[in-house]
């Protein structure tokens, strides 16, 4: 399994969408190379509780973009360290990014591409059509859409990244503009497209009703206009809407502790979402610092988090759970207690929607492919996607 | 299932177990309040345990307190704060840090004949290093051998640390807010003293901080218990407690949220002492078995000290 370190390099975003998660957000926490530097010495200094075969650096904000100098200053110094150290990680590991695409096409970040390509993962967030996308993702300051200076930049990272993929974020007001958005994504070259509902509970009555019905559309759409050929849309998944045995599935969702954050002050997190500018109502669970090192007994809770543990009655014996996802960050928002082992599930009937659209798409698709005589030829060379995991 | 009620007299009543408590300002329960705790027992089932201040109460008291069945902490049960040179009674707790129950060892060891139960209660278990296991062990065979002596001479001591684990076929914890609830001066619940002193100090914001601070006991005697995810503090949400057998373990919530962040999982620290403590046990229990004296369950051998290290991974 790669390990996931994440350097949260500023809190700084020239966006302020509307569905975000970062609650403190500000342009004053900006990481020092000095801190970045020390993160790095700790963490490849200390195999031992790294002794993952693989890592994948990400780099997140705000924007992490904003701090291009920054970041490109880290990488190279990750890369000279992992090649003095003659380290395992030197032969896997990338660097991650998800950006909000406005610098995209910046000369300092082209340069920055050019110089690592072949080890970057770069998602660029775009969220669908220009009324959906500008339905949240607006600048801070004006509260304009952002649409237009995004989707300017798309050709070109669709042809710099053969794998081009977006993550989109479904809230309540989006739902309407569901099925035009990834159908509009797929017409800008966008093949692969994360979507997932928000884990807040946001929810309105007929949410999910609504919610369905724009899955449907996007099942005929996908299937009558074969674009599952060569498109993915992660809301339709064959494995998800079946019971999970609480004894040989248990396993927890979500990576959280597993993965390790950093912020400017060098605080270490078991995942980004645990510090404070993204929690409302609890404190931040930091870890460890980059001068003391991570605090085991901080961690253990996480490492310890089973999927029935943390569940209801209700979803343990759910009988379509799975691909029921949860965020370890908002259980722990959301408890109420200090603790990390309560499943919040403002999203369940979200799912349920989604898991009714999944089986219409898997039952209408298979039909087609019987009709024409493709079936087998389908079910012979489709890949084992696995529900995506956070 | 509760069976427990704490009843703390004073808000200096004393510490008997690993939190201090820190009140110095006398506070006693109004009779009131004591009065409707008694019935709140009475009526829930509940074994009282009243906690002593070092002073003597007004007679008033003392004719409420005697209208139900109950133990006195601090009177029947004797609470030291170091190895006494003589008990006053036969239950005894002893509240030291390691390194003094280190080293007064053979201090201790010399209590065992004078006692019919001996509580140790390690007052700093969150600083217990790697280090000290070996100074431990060696301290728990000290005792050992005088328990084993003891045995032979057909005295049957209890040790908290290393003849309870003799007996138990399952987990037995200290329970706090599953087994016993406590009962505060101010007519609140806590899930045991240390979150009322805690509370007292506003050094437990991470727990429901959100909340103003007299929201964060767990109900009272007008609304009753109203305990918050009351399943994690059950040994079924524990994961790591539930596959140990460290049955005497005192599984400290308290220590639990102050060293982990979350109720229902223990340190480093606190799986380490209790499993040299087991196997201190397991130790005692083959000799015992050996000479005839006791026929326990057997104990197994492991080769960990920590249940995380041997988790299930997923």
């Amino acid at each position: 399994m790669r390990k996931i370190i994440t350097f949260i390099v500023t809190k700084d975003c020239q966006l302020a969408c509307k569905y975000c998660y970062l609650v403190g957000k500000n342009t004053n926490e900006r990481m020092s190379f000095e801190t970045a530097k020390q993160a790095i010495n700790y963490i490849l200094g200390n195999e031992n509780l790294f002794p993952n075969e693989s890592v994948a650096f990400e780099f997140i904000g705000g924007e992490p973009f904003l701090e291009i100098d920054l970041i490109d200053k880290i990488c190279d110094y990750i890369k000279k360290e992992l090649y003095r150290l003659n380290h395992r990680w030197f032969n896997d590991y990338v660097f991650g990014f998800t950006t909000n695409g406005l610098n995209y096409g910046s000369e300092k970040i082209q340069r920055f591409i050019e110089k690592n390509k072949s080890h970057l993962n770069i998602g660029i967030t775009i969220d669908g059509t220009k009324k959906k996308h500008d339905l949240n993702r607006v600048y801070k300051n004006s509260g304009k859409g952002s649409y237009d200076d995004v989707v300017k930049n798309i050709p070109l990272y669709v042809t710099q990244f053969q794998q081009a993929n977006t993550k989109v974020t479904i809230s309540s007001a989006d739902i309407p503009y569901i099925t035009e958005s990834v159908l509009h994504l797929y017409e800008l070259g966008i093949h692969t497209i994360h979507i997932n509902c928000v884990f807040e509970n946001v929810w309105k009555d007929g949410d999910d009703i609504l919610f369905e019905s724009q899955l449907v559309q996007l099942a005929d759409a996908i299937i009558d206009n074969d674009l599952y050929k060569n498109h993915e849309c992660s809301f339709f998944n064959e494995k998800i809407g079946k019971p999970l045995d609480p004894v040989l599935r248990n396993n927890n969702w979500c990576g959280s502790g597993k993965m390790l954050s950093i912020d400017a002050a060098g605080n270490f997190y078991p995942c980004t979402r645990f510090a404070q500018y993204s929690l409302r109502d609890k404190e931040a669970w930091i870890i460890g610092n980059i001068h003391d090192g991570i605090d085991k007994n901080k961690l253990r809770p996480f490492l310890t988090l089973d999927r029935c543990t943390q569940s209801t009655p209700e979803c343990i014996n759910c009988e379509v759970a799975e691909g029921c996802a949860w965020c370890q960050g908002e259980n722990f928002d959301a408890a109420k207690t200090h603790t990390v082992f309560e499943r919040a599930t403002a999203i369940c009937k979200m799912h349920k929607a989604r898991v009714r659209a999944n089986n219409y798409y898997w039952n209408k698709l298979y039909r087609k492919l019987e009709m024409e005589g493709k079936r087998e030829e389908f079910e012979a060379n489709k890949q084992d996607i696995k529900p995506e995991i956070c | 299932m509760l069976q427990y009620l704490v009843i703390l007299l004073d808000d200096t009543s004393v510490a008997y177990c690993h939190a201090e408590n820190p009140l110095k300002g006398r506070n006693l329960i109004p009779l009131e309040t004591l009065k409707k705790a008694i019935l709140f027992g009475m009526k829930e089932n509940l074994m009282i345990q009243y906690v002593y201040p070092d002073y003597e109460l007004p007679e008033e008291y003392n004719e409420v307190i005697e209208s139900i069945d109950h133990v006195k902490i601090g009177r029947d049960v004797a609470v030291y704060n170091e190895v006494p040179k003589s008990i006053a009674t036969e239950n005894v707790v002893l509240r030291l840090s390691i390194a003094d129950f280190i080293a007064k060892q053979y201090d201790i060891a010399a209590l065992l004949p004078q006692v019919t139960r001996l509580n140790i209660c390690l007052t700093d278990i969150e600083s217990f290093k790697d280090d000290q296991v070996e100074d431990y062990k060696k301290a728990l065979a000290t005792l050992n051998a005088v328990l084993l002596n003891l045995y032979k001479s057909g005295k049957q001591p209890q040790l908290n640390i290393l003849t309870d684990r003799l007996q138990l076929k399952e987990m037995h914890n200290c329970g706090a807010g599953d087994s016993n609830i406590t009962l505060a001066p101010n007519g609140k619940f806590y899930l045991c003293p240390a979150f009322y002193y805690d509370e007292k100090m506003g050094i437990s914001n991470r727990l429901n901080h959100h909340k103003p601070s007299s929201e964060r006991s767990v109900g009272d005697l007008e609304a009753g218990l109203q305990i918050p995810n009351p399943q994690l503090l059950k040994l079924d949400h524990a994961p790591l407690c539930r596959i140990c057998d460290a049955y005497h373990c005192n599984r400290c919530i308290w220590l639990n949220q102050k060293m982990t962040w979350d109720n229902n999982t223990p340190s480093h620290q606190q799986c380490v002492l209790a499993h040299l403590e087991r196997n201190a046990a397991r130790d005692l229990l083959l000799k015992l078995k050996e000479m005839g004296l006791l026929a326990g369950e057997e104990i197994k051998q492991i080769d960990y000290l920590d249940p995380f290290d041997v988790r299930e991974q997923f």
